[in-house]
């Protein structure tokens, strides 16, 4: 069938959402057009590209490949990764440094900041109208990007506000990832991992502030860990210490009911705030050292009591400020997309630092990890179990009707399902054009 | 039995703990400080400043052979079967712990969710000697799709 805009908002109603969002073929492909079309974009972080002609290659939604650049004066540049000449991919590789692009079949070279530098035996062309000048035959910028604190977002629609009153309050917590270095910059370190989920994306993205599954989802291993740790010695720190990580885990329905739930316009949401279940990790001495001389007692004391656990900004990433981690998803198919994982250094902060974020990163969101697979298992057997046609619609009643709207934000109780109405108020604002026509949530 | 024999030996009866699978004993192979990597790039310098996908030390080793087997582990409802063949056995010298450093080539047929899934790479293992057969200090294992998009690993290979 063919969705007109009123087929499409019958899909979200206030309480519930029509299982096709998650099954058909041609609602995720309206889905990648009109929210992975409009929204801002995670693209990366300038610090993968911190020499002149540095590129790194992604994509912006399940198809369209771009590129970040740094061009010779050291300016970062969004571009479509395609010759201006008969459309190849003009850089097939992940990441690395060029003096030029050159495109692999008749060699037109562009510079890396995307204006053409030559083509070869350009005598063919004269007089046939052609115009070497014509910035057409430039590799073309993404319609917008836009930099915060290193963080480099695009989007392919001219008309999308700017980044930063998209994000709206949100932006706190990418202000708190970086004022927890010492340098106030953090920069991305340790590699990535992919993690490929046979689901759609958006069951990924429903999970972060989900705060009604840890506790069954992950009892086993939290279980497992307890048992273990219950086996120790009591001298035995270093081990306990390293266990202990993921009872957190299981936390129970009270701790994540206190932790509460932010949402804001645009779909982006956090769960915790004044605590979250990373508040009781313990914070190095050395490292309390170092953001006490940058930043004196107070102030410190102040970055480490704004703890979120997952912050999202819908529709492509999810931050943990408190753990210096993020995932970005991708969409492939409506059943299918890849999760990377990436981790940052706190700049100016020991180096153990970033050993934690990655041992954090690999026990938690590594494909083999004991966290992640439970998880998914979950995302793939709704992915499979909405194809029953018993019923055509999945709740997302919980707290409904106690969300309090603050004027900038909504705010509603750590367990309610808050999280799950404000993105799908977005996707339904996305999908229906609303947001073009200045009716927002 | 010749020292490559018994290497060999020890590597099959290895593999054989992971096909049947049997964690529990899987994990006396190992030594108390006995480690188990598997990284994510080619040319990894280490597991501690860089991510993985596994790099398991006794602590997360004693808490995945339990949780292997806890009847709540969703992911652990499909169980995984698989089958290794290992060789290319190769003794390369001693490294500066002492240990004997043997490589080889595997294979593993990773069989789970429906799906049957190939794997294949290098095997490093770090041997300690241990009476008439060893102990493993360190196996790393070099997947040669190490930085490919990965699904859910519920198992060691």
């Amino acid at each position: 069938m063919s969705y007109s805009n009123d087929d499409l908002a019958r899909l979200v109603e206030p309480n519930r959402l029509h299982r096709s969002i998650y099954t058909d073929a041609e609602i995720f492909e309206l889905e990648m057009e009109r929210i992975w079309g409009k929204a801002w974009i995670f693209i990366g972080h300038e610090s993968q590209v911190p020499n002149p002609g540095d590129f790194y290659t992604t994509n912006i939604n399940h198809r369209i490949p771009v590129m970040m650049t740094r061009d010779r004066q050291g300016e970062v540049h969004v571009l479509h990764n395609r010759c201006a000449h008969k459309g190849a991919k003009l850089v097939d590789t992940p990441c690395g440094n060029a003096r030029a692009f050159r495109c692999c079949y008749h060699g037109w070279t562009f510079n890396t900041d995307g204006s053409l530098l030559k083509i070869p035996n350009e005598g063919g062309y004269d007089n046939t109208g052609f115009d070497l000048k014509d910035p057409m035959n430039n590799i073309q910028k993404v319609a917008q990007h836009e930099t915060y604190r290193g963080f480099v977002f695009a989007t392919l629609d001219p008309d999308a506000p700017d980044l930063q009153t998209w994000m709206g309050g949100a932006l706190d917590c990418f202000d708190n990832l970086c004022d927890r270095a010492p340098e106030g910059e953090v920069e991305a370190a340790g590699g990535v991992l992919r993690y490929e989920h046979d689901c759609n994306w958006k069951l990924f993205l429903e999970n972060l502030n989900d705060t009604m599954h840890p506790m069954v989802t992950h009892q086993s291993v939290v279980q497992a860990a307890e048992d273990y740790i219950a086996t120790l010695p009591e001298d035995a720190v270093a081990q306990r210490a390293e266990a202990e990580i993921i009872p957190p885990f299981g936390a129970s329905f009270e701790v994540f009911e206190n932790t509460g739930i932010t949402g804001f316009k645009y779909g982006h949401h956090y769960d915790g705030g004044k605590t979250s279940i990373h508040a009781d990790y313990t914070v190095q001495p050395a490292y309390r050292d170092a953001m006490v001389a940058a930043y004196g007692e107070e102030r410190t004391r102040e970055i480490f009591s704004f703890n979120t656990h997952n912050t999202l900004y819908y529709p492509s990433l999810t931050i943990k400020s408190a753990v210096q981690n993020l995932r970005i998803v991708r969409p492939i198919a409506v059943n299918k997309c890849i999760v990377e994982t990436w981790s940052f250094r706190l700049k100016g902060a020991p180096e153990e630092m970033l050993q934690r974020t990655l041992l954090y990163s690999r026990l938690i969101n590594s494909s083999a990890s004991m966290v992640g697979p439970d998880d998914l298992e979950a995302y793939m057997r709704i992915q499979e179990g909405l194809q029953s046609t018993g019923d055509d619609w999945v709740e997302m009643c919980r707290q409904y009707g106690a969300d309090q709207d603050m004027g900038d934000r909504i705010v509603g109780g750590g367990t309610s399902d808050l999280d799950m109405r404000t993105q799908y108020t977005a996707w339904k604002n996305y999908m229906t054009e609303s947001y073009a026509h200045g009716e927002t949530a | 039995m010749n020292d490559v024999q018994k290497i060999e030996q020890f590597l099959y009866d290895e593999a054989d703990l992971l096909d049947n699978p049997d964690l529990d004993s899987w994990i006396n192979l190992y030594t108390e400080d006995g480690t188990y990597w598997m990284p994510v790039l080619e040319d990894q310098a280490d597991p501690i400043n860089h991510i993985s996908i596994f790099y398991d030390d006794r602590v997360m080793m004693e808490v995945r052979r339990r949780n292997f087997v806890h009847p709540r582990a969703a992911s652990k409802d499909h169980k995984v079967r698989s089958s290794h063949i290992i060789g290319n056995v190769r003794l390369n010298g001693v490294n500066d712990n002492g240990d004997l450093v043997v490589t080889s080539n595997f294979q593993a047929l990773v069989f789970y969710r429906s799906e049957q899934r190939a794997f294949g790479g290098k095997y490093e293992h770090h041997l300690v000697a241990d009476g008439d057969s060893y102990k493993i200090r360190h196996k790393k294992v070099s997947l040669i799709n190490c930085d490919a998009p990965q699904k859910s690993l519920t198992i060691y290979l």
